[in-house]
């Protein structure tokens, strides 16, 4: 099954306005001034969804697709958010009321988000009556969600309100080859959806042995957490990374694919992890040890990601030493974004996430950034008989 | 026995040294594959351990020129790197040995032992 890089653009495109649309009709409704931060589409196992809703108390409207497309919709809101709308829409109102205005405003974005889809494809999209839901974490999600490791395209908008710190999720999880079927044929510039699943295989074996050298050489049991594969426009790069402070190293990699690994750990992680390689007295500033035991680290990491690639597509694929950065996520993604955006539109951002539980508990998020071209033609050449490839031990060679 | 360490790593150097010392004497240390063949050219080691990604001149095209003009040099390569086409490239440059980090002592101590016993 092919699937078109093109169009996957294009819906990526049509995911963005629809949730402009759902964001103008949140301020119409509501007057709160709210912006999409960023909008993406991801192929990722259902069940890495949960990731995103551990720890919060949530609530929302969700509809079924079906027609020219099938598949779910779903606006969440946080509790802030929640509070701020009921506030506005009504006010001095009992439960019920206050549930009620929550509901319609989430019917009628979630609405604002399909109508552009429908008017794309010149077809009709059912919609099913609107289901309120609320809970706390992973509750939200359908049964569904924690039962699959299939991996499937998802369309994440993340909204946000600058004045009243509220953010909101719009989901869209079409059915796979209702999506593909919708995206119509094949061109010169579709990939297989088999080496596309593969090639994100490989790579979450990439950063699961790249957490595997985290628990050698700190001693903290480092796990995968969540892995997807990314399409998103590239001027949304930074916005996707997010504003908080993190520390890591940045390296660039050449080969087939080339392009960039970005490895941020927060602040509390960057110490829990310094603190395991070189436990000295620290002054709080990041010595020249200290600083050299994070790139050394993203060191094997990077290689634990890469090499991957490598072995299976027979190459070889070179990186620089690792770079120290400590700066907003933000920031430390714009010079990387300002050269790659001389050449192409959107980006394949790779995100893995790694974690460890218990005394020492660290999170650490590694963002990979390939050529886009490159990796279109890395995907043609991709041979799936060898995805298994992945490691090849010295004995082997040697 | 003499060993020359090769790594722009500061961590991974104290790490080796670490490893190495009192088992054998540390003659020198290089940040780069530049500095490494201009130690190699002083103190004529007994065994590189050598890194791959290096500023300036990597590690295997440092290991090229050592074994170039040492056809009796016996370079370890001690790399983040698990590629097999490197590794490949390793042993045409003329290395004997191939660890990869993350590594434990012993692990080091035994390739060493290989390497050394031909």
């Amino acid at each position: 099954m092919q699937i078109d890089i093109d169009a996957l653009e294009t819906y990526n495109t049509l995911a963005r306005d629809g949730a402009r649309s759902a964001a103008d009709s949140l301020s119409q409704l509501t007057g709160i001034d709210a912006h999409v931060e960023v909008t993406n589409v991801s192929l990722m196992a259902l069940s890495d969804l949960e990731y995103e809703y551990v720890g919060g108390e949530f609530c929302g409207v969700r509809i079924e697709l079906g027609g020219a497309l099938t598949g779910e919709t779903m606006v969440t809101f946080d509790a802030e958010a929640r509070r701020v709308i009921a506030d506005t829409l009504a006010p001095g109102g009992g439960d019920g009321m206050r549930r009620s205005s929550v509901e319609e405003v989430g019917n009628i974005m979630t609405s604002g988000f399909i109508d552009g889809w429908a008017e794309h494809l010149e077809a009709i999209i059912d919609i099913s009556p609107p289901a309120f839901f609320e809970g706390s974490g992973t509750d939200v999600l359908t049964a569904a969600a924690e039962e699959t490791d299939e991996q499937v395209f998802i369309f994440r908008s993340r909204v946000e309100s600058a004045a009243e710190s509220i953010e909101f999720h719009i989901l869209f999880v079409p059915e796979r080859n209702g999506l593909i079927e919708a995206l119509g044929p094949a061109d010169e510039g579709s990939v297989s959806l088999e080496k596309l699943e593969v090639f994100n295989e490989m790579t979450e074996e990439g950063a699961r042995r790249a957490a595997e050298n985290i628990t050698t050489m700190t001693g903290l049991g480092a796990e995968l957490e969540v892995n997807r594969m990314n399409f998103v426009p590239i001027d949304e790069v930074p916005a996707t990374v997010g504003d908080k402070r993190y520390i890591g190293t940045v390296m660039q990699y050449t080969g087939e694919p080339s392009g960039y690994l970005v490895i941020l750990f927060d602040q509390p992680s960057a110490e829990a992890i310094v603190e395991a390689l070189v436990p000295m007295e620290t002054d709080g500033e990041w010595s020249e040890m200290e600083q050299s035991a994070i790139e050394e680290l993203g060191n094997i990491m990077t290689s634990g990601f890469i090499d991957g690639w490598a072995n299976v597509l027979e190459s070889s694929i070179d990186h620089t030493p690792p770079t120290f950065v400590s700066d907003m996520g933000s920031s430390i993604m714009s010079p990387i974004v300002g050269r790659m955006a001389r050449t192409q539109e959107h980006a394949f951002l790779l995100d893995s996430m790694i974690h460890t539980d218990g005394e020492g508990a660290f999170r650490c998020e590694m963002f990979a950034l390939p050529d886009e071209a490159e990796l279109r033609e890395v995907l043609g050449n991709l041979l799936v008989e060898r995805a298994d490839r992945t490691r090849v031990e010295p004995d082997e060679v040697f | 026995m003499d060993v020359l360490i090769a790594d722009d790593s500061e961590f991974m150097r104290s790490l080796l040294r670490e490893i190495l010392e009192g088992e054998y004497a540390i003659v020198g240390e290089a940040e780069n594959g530049v500095e490494a063949i201009e130690l190699y050219d002083d103190h004529d080691p007994d065994l590189v351990m050598m890194d791959i990604v290096m500023p300036i001149r990597d590690g295997i095209e440092a290991t090229d020129e050592i074994t170039d003009t040492d056809p009796g040099a016996k370079v370890i390569m001690c790399t983040s790197v698990g590629q097999e086409q490197k590794m490949k490239n390793a042993i045409q440059a003329g290395a004997e040995g191939y660890i990869t980090k993350p590594f434990q002592k012993p692990s080091v101590l035994d390739e060493i032992e290989n390497v050394v016993a031909g």
